[in-house]
């Protein structure tokens, strides 16, 4: 929640010149303290949308094409290139989506 | 060092275009994959269009098959009586089920369970995938050969998460992953001398014997291993055999940095020989590597279950393209397992860095004796079917069956519960810790 982010604090010390009551002036250091909410990381909802849009419709390409596909791959030989590829490419797609999806879901592994 | 290791591997791949016609289990003699075209009635015999040959084939309807068994226009798996003469059917079973909307809903939560449970613990969820699959209609072989090739891509996303998180020791997971792939081929040809000597009611008795030895005296002690942290030490100790090991100066020795251990490479020989061949014969090599990784070479709970995912990944992107070859992956099952259990694995590598080191040891007890019961509750049905012991009531044995698959969901229910507990309690331990920062900050 917003309200219970952490606040980060800048202090700062610098150089800067004064001006006394009798006229004078003169340099001084002076520090001053900015405090302001944490930075907070933005969620990636896009990259989940469109990972998620690209998994949902390689899912849709198979579920409709089960037969073909299920004979084309299992053909054996140099044909095993499709299962182990396709595995692959779904691993890569689904695998960023789920990364994306668990992010916006706010679950993070511990910093430590 | 190096050197060592392109040998090797150049030894495994040379062994492996050699035996390319073996896949990651034997597959059966006499056992064909095809699509049947014609059925005659009348002469009782069917043709069928076999993969990878462009000529038909006709078979003879044995006595074991009725004509109704025959379904036109779907790859089957046919297996031939030798003994009854040539070309006469066995046995009929069709390659892929029907997809139900069920089923699919039914693989996408297994799955996504399962994926949790390797990111927590490493083991690759084959022995609750294999059977879950095959009671869902696959036949044994397919069930294995998708299960493979889902674990492959699961694992190179979990190993990754961890790598990210500093938990997995590559290099270690490498020199496993090499020892593993010798054993995946040695316990190959043994499944094979056995199911060649007893067939296969023999080889279910003897890979559930093992099953059930190795799970129960494994878990056992580590379950003891995690009860003792729990009530005592909270830090994790490297085991008095993995501190006494790591004292042989045996040339070659190697610095395993993440693990923080040094110790001979010749140990870590029989720890990876042996997670590959119960990975062959009894389809888990998890629940020897992690607690060999822990117990003999000393590393810690965290690092040994990271580091698995890389032998996991390994070995099952070995055993899949040998399977892939062979032309018995279920690509839809695979994939929507893979739809589940990518996104529990990714939340299982989380999760581990909210938890102390003996709760990973814990699941993985737990999972492993309840594990050891499902497959114990089968053994007898594979006794009498060896004619071991008197064949009992029916209903008996079915209700035995039923006891082993409700067994396996309440080891997958089990280990969801307690990684889902630990996983909140250390995510709000965490919250809370840091909400009271700012305060911290105010007073000081």
């Amino acid at each position: 929640m917003r309200q219970n982010d952490s606040y980060q604090t800048q202090l700062s010390v610098h150089q800067t010149t004064r001006k006394s009551k009798t006229g004078s002036i003169s340099k001084t250091t002076d520090t001053t303290k900015v405090t302001q909410p944490a930075y907070r990381k933005k969620k990636p909802i896009g990259k989940m949308v469109v990972f998620g849009a690209m998994s949902l419709g390689f899912y849709a390409l198979l579920l409709s094409n089960m037969q073909l596909v299920t004979n084309t791959f299992t053909l054996g030989g140099w044909y095993a290139v499709l299962p182990v590829g396709t595995a692959f490419l779904f691993s890569f797609v689904h695998g960023a989506f789920a990364s994306n999806f668990l992010s916006v879901l706010g679950l993070e592994p511990k910093k430590s | 060092m190096k050197k060592i290791l392109t040998i090797l591997m150049a030894a495994l791949i040379g062994t492996l275009l050699i035996h390319n016609a073996y896949a990651g289990g034997p597959p059966p003699k006499n056992v064909m994959k095809g699509i049947f075209t014609q059925l005659d009635p009348a002469t009782k015999t069917v043709t069928i269009k076999v993969d990878g040959h462009d000529d038909l084939r006709i078979l003879n309807i044995g006595p074991d098959v009725t004509i109704d068994d025959i379904v036109l226009n779907k790859k089957v798996m046919v297996s031939l009586d030798p003994n009854a003469g040539p070309n006469v059917i066995k046995d009929i079973s069709l390659m892929f089920f029907e997809m139900t909307v069920t089923k699919v809903i039914a693989l996408l939560i297994i799955g996504f369970i399962g994926g949790l449970l390797s990111g927590f613990i490493g083991s690759g969820g084959a022995f609750v995938l294999t059977p879950a699959m095959m009671s869902l209609g696959a036949p044994g072989a397919v069930a294995v050969a998708s299960n493979m090739c889902h674990k492959f891509p699961k694992a190179m996303v979990g190993a990754y998460k961890r790598w990210k998180y500093g938990q997995v020791d590559i290099k270690l997971g490498l020199v496993m992953a090499v020892t593993a792939i010798i054993g995946v081929e040695i316990g190959i040809r043994i499944q094979q001398k056995i199911l060649n000597h007893w067939g296969n009611a023999g080889s279910n008795l003897y890979v559930s014997v093992v099953f059930v030895l190795v799970l129960a005296i494994v878990g056992g002690y580590i379950l003891r291993d995690a009860l003792t942290m729990t009530k005592g030490a909270t830090e994790a100790k490297t085991s008095n055999l993995a501190l006494k090991l790591q004292k042989i100066e045996l040339w070659p020795m190697m610095e395993f940095k993440v693990a923080r251990v040094r110790i001979s490479a010749w140990i870590t020989v029989p720890v990876g020989l042996f997670t590959g061949m119960l990975a062959a014969t009894i389809a888990v090599g998890g629940f020897i590597g992690v607690p060999g990784m822990i117990y003999v070479i000393g590393a810690s709970a965290m690092v040994a279950s990271a580091t698995e995912l890389v032998v996991a990944f390994v070995m099952g992107a070995f055993g899949s393209v040998q399977w892939g070859i062979a032309g018995l992956i279920d690509i839809r099952m695979t994939l929507l397992i893979l739809a589940g259990s990518l996104i529990g694995v990714q939340l299982g590598a989380l999760g581990t860095t909210y938890v102390k080191d003996y709760t990973i040891k814990l699941v993985m007890a737990a999972v492993m004796l309840i594990v050891a019961v499902s497959r114990g509750a089968k053994i007898p049905i594979y006794l009498a079917d060896l004619d071991l012991i008197p064949r009992l009531k029916q209903q008996f044995f079915v209700a035995l069956d039923g006891v082993s698959f409700w067994a396996l969901m309440v080891a997958l229910g089990v280990a969801g519960i307690i990684i889902t507990a630990a996983m909140v309690k250390g995510m709000l331990l965490d919250r809370a810790e840091k909400q009271g920062q700012p305060i911290k900050e105010a007073i000081s």
